[in-house]
């Protein structure tokens, strides 16, 4: 295949910084995927294992749709993708092996059969359909265990940093895991995390009826991945400090920035805030070095990308003169609400649900200001309008779980541009 | 057991007739059932030229004299063509598939190589395998088997480090690093130690757990 670099743009608020004083810059580093066309490559090959909760909690249309969205998952896969899938409650059966998607009636019919009961072996589970996918490794394919649960772990190993460390380690060794929960009664402090460091995707649903579309998305993301063991790290020139990096991701062991894994098509948006020392007019300085690592999907071996961004010093009037790049506001005011969730979501764990809405308020008056000339965009109109109903969620006290977890979610999905 | 087409693998088969045969054995030894009519279990020359027509199998570029020299990837390709048509899949859809795949890709389509990919890949396997071992309570603060302490204490300080029986990977090094007098730890050399706050404390906890439980037994 054709290798392509993902496209890296390094972009401030305004082309040129003012002189003579010490400020803080908002750098926003745009990292496009190279499209799949472009690499004249046809998706990789999967080797999934679905992992379904099948505990008495998940009786009824929530064990409907989740059979029903693993057969439609079934029908969206190709000969050439694995499949395995393991059913769980306190007990665990592997449906059936990773195979070939070959014969898929025989797969759907056995999906069909699964019926709710008993209670949530989660972690044994997990393992287990992370062992009918390492058996059959796909060389340069995603693989990948989808994990699909309403409940909490009570059986067997439960911790939940045991979990995601483990959840970790196999992401290291080349199988990653995505994690779907269902309803207000799972654990997201465990799925999210899970997810987040295994390389996957955390998906919440709602209603039983988006499953399906959760589905979609999952699998059009496993189909669009173009590279995984993404990392970035950030060299400020002298005179130049990192103050923060708004999306909050854990660093790897190198101290490297660990990040998602790219997906053709979604580009991944990170702020990172500079403090940057006087400079005189006229002159320009390399703010920042920045070297990206990535793993392509069709290779083994690690690329880097390296690259620059420099910037000159004008007077303060030039530099007011020059137009605005309200994509660099409008991310650093996202990641801002991202942080705001994750605030609201402390303060509800104890307790105060009504500093926790003047905290959303207040993220929901910020992104009307900050994003004004962007209102009529339909992603500040979204984000608006998620704020807004995260807000209103909160009055409904019956509803504190799911709150939690919409505010969980969201967060997750702003920070890692999802 | 071995894929019948495995036996094949690197042969150069030349001319037609040759080919055709080599095809025949390998679909007899396969035992393929097609259930429709029109399609024949056993391809003959005439369906291979009729495959190499609509593409389903790749032009060959080899020739010896006037004879070309089929490969290792056509039969692949036959076969996967053959196994694909026993599972009622559309010609169109079959091409689609099977055009323009690689080796490694058909093997994968008709489940071959797995052994291989068993001895190479398995980092993934023996790590999980080692999460399920029951050695692994102790880590947990559950039902502590003592046996690895006692052989700690039993063994003397120049001794080499165990290797525990759930280690992942058997040709890991281990590294051993003394925090205080009296008190060790040993590292394996690919050990990942907890990237957040949290985890850290909760690995703090269990060493400090295993400790009491240590004296305690002592």
């Amino acid at each position: 295949m054709t290798q392509q670099f993902p496209k890296v743009e390094l972009l401030t608020t305004r082309a040129k910084l003012e002189a003579g004083r010490e400020q803080t810059v908002d750098v926003l580093i745009r990292i496009t995927p190279p499209d799949l066309n472009a690499l004249n490559n046809s998706r990789p090959a999967l080797n999934l294992s679905l992992v379904l909760d099948r505990s008495g909690s998940m009786a009824g249309e929530k064990m409907v749709k989740a059979r029903n969205a693993a057969m439609y998952c079934v029908d969206q896969m190709l000969p050439t993708d694995r499949l395995s899938v393991v059913a769980f409650d306190d007990h665990i059966d592997v449906l059936f092996p990773s195979e070939p998607v070959t014969n898929k009636s025989s797969m759907k019919n056995l999906i069909s059969h699964v019926e709710a009961r008993g209670s949530t072996a989660l972690h044994e589970a997990w393992v287990r359909g992370g062992l009918t996918v390492s058996e059959q490794l796909i060389d340069k394919g995603v693989n990948r265990v989808v994990l699909i649960t309403d409940g909490l772990a009570n059986v067997g190993i439960t911790s939940t940093d045991e979990i995601v460390s483990q959840a970790m380690g196999l992401n290291q060794r080349g199988v990653s895991t995505s994690t779907i929960g269902i309803g207000d009664d799972f654990n997201e402090d465990l799925l999210l995390p899970m997810a987040q460091s295994a390389g996957g995707n955390a998906w919440h649903v709602v209603e039983p009826n988006d499953m399906q579309r959760i589905f979609e998305v999952e699998l059009q993301g496993l189909i669009a991945q173009v590279a995984h063991t993404v990392s970035l790290s950030l060299i400020p020139a002298d005179g130049v400090r990192i103050v923060d990096l708004l999306n909050d991701f854990e660093l790897t062991d190198t101290g490297r920035y660990r990040l998602p894994n790219l997906q053709a098509g979604s580009p991944l948006e990170i702020v990172v805030q500079l403090r940057v020392g006087a400079q005189a007019i006229g002159s320009s300085l390399r703010l920042l070095d920045l070297r990206l690592g990535f793993t392509p999907q069709d290779a083994r071996a690690a690329e880097v990308l390296r690259q620059a961004q420099t910037v000159e010093f004008a007077t303060k009037d030039e530099v007011e003169a020059l137009p605005i790049n309200y994509e660099v506001v409008k991310a650093s005011q996202f990641l801002m609400n991202a942080r705001a969730r994750n605030e609201a979501m402390r303060l509800i764990d104890v307790g105060q649900f009504t500093e926790a809405g003047v905290v959303l308020g207040a993220s929901l008056h910020a992104t009307y200001e900050a994003c004004a000339p962007l209102a009529s965009s339909e992603s500040v109109m979204e984000e608006c309008a998620s704020l807004e109903e995260l807000a209103m969620s909160l009055k409904d006290r019956l509803r504190d779980k799911m709150s939690r977890k919409r505010l969980a979610y969201s967060a997750h999905r702003i920070r890692t541009s999802k | 057991m071995k894929h019948p087409v495995e036996q094949e693998r690197g042969k150069k088969f030349v001319g037609l007739p040759e080919f055709a045969a080599v095809c025949e054995r390998v679909m007899s030894d396969l035992g393929l059932e097609q259930a429709r009519g029109t399609v024949t279990n056993v391809p003959d020359e005439r369906t291979i030229r009729y495959y190499l027509a609509e593409g389903l199998i790749q032009p060959v570029d080899e020739r010896q004299g006037t004879a070309s020299v089929f490969a290792y990837v056509h039969l692949l390709q036959l076969v996967a063509v053959k196994k694909l048509q026993a599972e009622h899949f559309p010609i169109r859809k079959i091409r689609e598939l099977v055009a323009g795949k690689s080796e490694l890709e058909l093997e994968s389509l008709l489940g071959i190589g797995t052994q291989a990919k068993r001895s190479r890949d398995n980092e993934a396997k023996r790590y999980l395998e080692s999460l399920l071992a029951p050695s692994m309570s102790i880590a947990f603060g559950e039902a502590v088997e003592p046996e690895p302490i006692k052989q700690m204490r039993m063994r003397s300080a120049a001794a080499p480090p165990p290797v525990p029986s759930s280690a992942p990977d058997q040709t890991a090094v281990w590294q051993r690093l003394e925090i205080e007098p009296g008190l060790e730890v040993h590292i394996r050399s690919d050990y990942t130690p907890p990237t957040t706050s949290a985890r850290t404390r909760s690995l703090a906890d269990r060493i400090r757990g295993v400790i009491s439980r240590y004296w305690k037994e002592k």
